[in-house]
């Protein structure tokens, strides 16, 4: 457990270090980077999303002057991939989604790329596409990926299955599911669907890459995670480490979608083409929805047993996940979702499988809440549903089934005191909203007549970072002759807002003023130390205890020099306000900025040398999960949390308004409050488009129709809830820094339920499908025959 | 953007009509560009000449005409419009219907006359314009003439404009100043959105217009009513029997005669229609 102490700048409120910068647009984001000789480079995608590629004709292009660079699948023998390699740098033989890139231009402008892939002749032979999952499911000849059995992928975690469309399953066997259904004395059965959506940052996917001499490769790159990108990109080009360099500058937002590797192999391959000139891609808003990936969709069928008690007997639990056309990171969402589709509810009897499924879609990868969002949506909507059957309060049910320590988790970890409480999540968000149990007929058709309904719901959560079980941060930090600090981690801040509170923990653990501390932005592999991923929510706790380590080594640094001043012993020394004082005499001590470079004698003799402090910290004790039962310990921490919601519907046009939402998590410390709160309003507008309009929307032959923002809606501040209500609970994490638990995706998850619950409150309508869109309800009311239309 | 165009910015009207005759069907008139500039983007229009009407003064006015007729010109933007006193007074539906098109930004750009021009059976102006009675003064190269809007737009992006012809103004009659009327759109967001469905409803001397927009191939004006005996029944009878909506992405053809009805009845039944 950690130390309870008083701290100065921990959980204060801080302006984020990189606030100036972004909203003068002094900030330098990959768009804004031009290197000397570089190239523009521009895509061209298939029309089709499943077809052979009979012909690919780029002589035309190639002839245009001012085109240094074409490409196509052909040329390419390289493939892809994060945990299964299926994916070609451009198509190759066929496609597999329409967006996917099949061919590519190097020129000397972006007007003359544009208008060279408009003059490459493509012919196309037309393919049946699978466009449902469960469809897609069920296939056995019409396969996305008929040499999936010869794909290399990771053997530890996925189990991709030859001959089908399915490339990965992950399965949870606990207790005796057909004993917990004959137990209970009703049994509730209902699907749940959640459509893809995007992710949508400010800033699209770009890259700069340079393939120079030596085969040493310089990127660019708007990624998440500078060591990952370097460390695929090897993989493919079956390239040594040392040789590829990968900055990240400033990063307009990525929500998961700049997570792993996505343009930077293309931009490489287009520049060793053209020579070694630097090649800029950065791709449309149009290629940022059609053609890069985005959230895979759900099919999700729940099977519950209940007591008439409200206890749960069993439950069975079938997630059909769509990966769309390439497995990319929906292999890990499926194995994340499949070990959490329980939620945070206490089940003797649990069976699980979840499915990752291909189609002819845009391929689906990370994207905040890693699955958790769409599968909350189902669970959560359930758990009301089964209050509902059981004619129970939807608190009380709960209250029932929530985890608590001593039970046991989906995989068989014990829950402990400082696992957290998603109980005290619950209470304080319910409180918050005031709920007073359900809504009664007749209230509900007083209200109806008047035509604007309240209602009110709630939705609890729990999310553990999806991670390897070796996954690792490292920090380097630097004193400067002042006696400052620079802070070098390759956690990119794209947006999360990790770099202030990591300068907090240098603050305290040194004594140091925050204005001293600089947390250097721009990320490059060359120069920082090593980071697995800028994902999962856990630099915060995980890359935290980096930090306190580098802290902690600088600090016995500047010991061993003050004792050899002191004739001492190094560990008789205290550390405040920025000098090293002898505990025995305090008015023996060193300011920092004279131990900064080395420490110097009256008589020039000089010791110690410049100041550099290391840490690192590797995650412990975690397994891989047992394939047939999932048992093992396959994450860090669980964040609990909870909503509550209020919404007013307009009973005849369907339109509603959240006019207050309360949002709880067990955050374990918080770091920043002011940073913590914005994560949960970010998240919660997030989470409120995903529930009211985001979708993407394909026609018949699998092309994707709302690809630009005309018709692909994300919130405006003009549809924000009335009233944000964030309360923080602090049960502190055995090993997280100063106890703390990631809170980044939580915001996101389960607000979409607790709509659904709202408006079932309000109106006893029972929504099933993602997004909730005005129509929605008025189609549901409608079928109820509820409306009270006048006319 | 991968063609070439030749790009002018006439200081005058004169040199429009003289750069229309030289290049007539090859030349489109760039205003605010918010609807133009996204059509060449995406190659489904490739002007090979833009004639760019920002540069002349006299098109950035709001006027009265010597009959007190409101004159909107034709490079008059959504927040000029927003932002006048005497629209937001005398002709608060224009003001209000103008707030709905985009976000700030889009609105800094985007003219009336534009959202005319571009002729989308979602037009946001297009209603209100329609029940106010406006007309459109195009300049066919040698006169000045005026067209009814009821009978400006033919088809999906469609108007009686010929290639030669631009359009001047906008002229809303003055007899419309300070009467009653109302604009209600659905739209999947509160946000910039285009609307799922719009209504547009005016009261004058007795008369009572309705225009509903989204729900047909162009905006559609509604035979007028008598405010007498007004029948909110029978408006609603009329305006199912005069649109024809699609099921499409913003929503289906039933929720779109569903809102209508709802509109006209939130329209014609409120005390003071417009605020």
């Amino acid at each position: 457990m950690p130390e309870k102490r008083e701290y100065k700048y921990i959980g204060k409120s801080y302006p984020r270090l990189d606030a100036d910068e972004k909203l003068t647009g002094q900030a330098r984001y990959v768009a804004d980077i031009v290197l000397p000789g570089m190239l523009y480079a521009k895509m061209l995608t298939s029309p089709y999303a499943h077809a052979k590629i009979k012909s690919i004709d780029v002589e035309k292009a190639k002839s245009l002057e001012g085109v240094v660079a074409v490409l196509t699948g052909e040329d390419l023998d390289y493939n892809v991939g994060l945990y299964l390699v299926d994916k070609r740098i451009l198509a190759r033989g066929k496609v597999r989604y329409q967006g996917e890139p099949v061919a590519a231009v190097a020129a000397e402008t972006l007007e003359i790329a544009e208008k060279a892939v408009r003059l490459i002749e493509v012919e196309y032979e037309p393919l049946k596409p699978l466009l449902d999952v469960e469809e897609a499911f069920n296939e056995r000849e019409n396969l996305v990926h008929p040499d999936l059995g010869s794909y290399s992928y990771l053997k530890a975690a996925f189990y991709p299955q030859p001959g089908t469309n399915i490339c990965h399953v992950t399965k949870i066997r606990k207790g005796d599911i057909e004993k917990g259904f004959s137990e209970a004395d009703i049994i509730v059965e209902r699907e749940y669907n959640n459509p893809s959506v995007q992710h949508v940052p400010m800033e699209t996917h770009g890259a700069i890459v340079q393939w120079g001499i030596g085969d040493k490769v310089l990127i660019y790159t708007s990624a998440q995670s500078p060591f990952t990108v370097r460390n695929l990109f090897c993989h493919t080009f079956k390239l040594p480490h040392q040789n590829v360099r990968v900055i990240v500058p400033y990063v307009g937002g990525g929500f998961g979608g700049k997570a792993g590797i996505h343009l930077e192999p293309l931009v490489a391959c287009l520049s060793h083409a053209a020579g070694g000139r630097p090649v800029k891609l950065i791709a449309t808003r149009e290629e940022e929805f059609n053609t890069l990936p985005c959230r895979c969709g759900l099919k999700f069928k729940i099977k519950t047993g209940l007591k008439k008690d409200g206890k749960i007997t069993a439950q069975k639990l079938i997630l059909l996940w769509s990966a769309g056309a390439y497995a990319d990171y929906a292999v890990n969402v499926t194995r994340a979702s499949g070990y959490s589709a329980g939620g945070p509810y206490f089940y003797e009897n649990l069976y699980i499988d979840s499915f990752a499924v291909y189609t002819n879609q845009v391929f689906g990868t990370a994207y905040r809440g890693f699955g958790h969002v769409e599968l909350f949506w189902g669970l959560e909507r359930h758990m009301d549903f089964c209050a509902k059957n059981l004619n129970m309060d939807p608190y009380e049910f709960r209250k029932i089934n929530l985890i608590k320590p001593g039970d046991t988790t989906a995989t068989q970890e014990p829950v402990v005191d400082s696992t957290g409480s998603v109980r005290k999540c619950l209470d304080a968000v319910v409180k918050a909203i005031e709920w007073r149990g359900n809504k009664t007929d007749s209230e509900r058709e007083k209200e109806i007549k008047s035509k604007k309904v309240r209602g009110k719901g709630f939705a609890v959560l729990h999310k553990a970072p999806a991670m390897p079980t070796n996954t690792s941060s490292s920090c380097v930090i630097k004193m400067n002759e002042n006696g400052s600090i620079i802070l070098n981690i390759s956690s990119t801040d794209y947006g999360n807002g990790t770099y202030t509170p990591m300068a907090q923990v240098v603050a305290e653990e040194l004594d140091i003023p925050l204005s001293k501390i600089h947390v250097a932005f721009e990320t490059d592999t060359d120069r920082d130390p090593y980071d697995w991923q800028t994902v999962a929510s856990r630099f915060t706790p995980m890359g935290g205890r980096a930090v306190v380590n580098a802290c902690n080594n600088l600090k016995n640094k500047m010991a061993a020099v003050a004792a050899q001043v002191f004739n001492c012993s190094p560990d008789d020394f205290i550390f405040q306000d920025e000098k090293v004082i002898y505990k025995n005499d305090l008015t023996k001590f060193i300011p920092y900025s004279q131990l900064a470079t080395g420490y110097v004698f009256p008589n020039g003799n000089a010791i110690g040398g410049p100041l550099i402090g290391v840490g690192v910290y590797i995650a412990e004790g975690l397994t891989h999960l047992d394939k047939e039962t999932g048992k093992g310990l396959p994450a860090f921490n669980w964040t609990f949390g909870a909503h509550a919601v209020e919404v007013e519907v307009d009973t005849e046009t369907g339109e509603y308004q959240v006019l207050k939402i309360a949002s709880a998590f067990d955050v374990g410390k918080v770091m920043n409050y002011a940073s913590l709160k914005g994560q949960v309003i970010g998240g919660v507008v997030q989470g409120l488009g995903t529930a009211m309009c985001e979708r993407y929307v394909y026609d018949s032959q699998g092309r994707l129709i709302n690809k630009t923002f005309t018709d692909n809606k994300i919130p405006t501040a003009k549809d924000i809830p009335n009233e944000f209500i964030p309360i923080f609970i602090e049960t502190a994490h055995d090993k997280g820094a100063y106890g703390a638990r990631g809170a980044a995706e939580h915001p996101m998850i389960s607000v979409a339920p607790a709509i659904g619950n709202a408006l079932r409150d309000a109106l006893d309508i029972e929504l099933t499908s993602m997004p909730i869109r005005a129509e929605d309800v008025w189609l549901a009311l409608n079928n109820k025959k509820v409306l009270v239309d006048s006319k | 953007m991968i063609n070439n165009f030749l790009y002018f910015r006439p200081e005058s009207e004169d040199e429009v009509i003289e750069r229309l005759k030289q290049y007539a069907a090859e030349s489109k008139i760039l205003a605010g560009g918010t609807d133009l500039l996204i059509y060449m983007k995406q190659y489904s229009l490739l002007p090979s000449v833009l004639i760019d009407i920002k540069g002349i003064k006299d098109l950035s006015k709001i006027d009265l005409d010597s009959d007190g007729n409101l004159i909107i010109n034709a490079a008059v933007t959504c927040n000029d419009l927003i932002e006048n006193n005497y629209i937001r007074k005398h002709y608060p539906v224009l003001a209000e219907a103008a707030h709905t098109i985009g976000s700030y930004q889009i609105r800094n750009r985007a003219t009336i006359v534009g959202n005319i021009c571009n002729a989308s059976p979602a037009a946001d102006m297009a209603g209100p314009l329609l029940v106010l009675d406006a007309a459109v003064v195009i300049h066919n190269g040698e006169s000045i003439y005026e067209v009814p809007i009821k009978n400006f737009f033919t088809g999906v992006k469609k108007t009686v404009l010929k290639p030669t012809e631009y359009v001047k103004a906008i002229k809303v009659p003055g007899k419309y100043k300070d009467k009653e009327s109302g604009y209600l759109k659905a739209s999947r967001i509160k946000g910039h959105d285009l609307g799922i469905c719009n209504v547009a409803v005016s009261k004058n001397n007795g008369t009572v217009k309705v225009a509903i927009g989204s729900c047909n191939i162009t905006p559609v004006l509604l035979p007028d009513f008598e405010s007498k005996q007004l029948d909110v029944k029978e408006v609603i009878d009329v305006a199912m029997k005069n649109i024809n909506p699609i099921d499409d992405v913003r929503g289906s053809k039933e929720y779109r005669r569903h809102l209508v009805k709802v509109f006209i009845q939130r329209l014609l039944t409120k005390e003071e229609i417009s605020h």
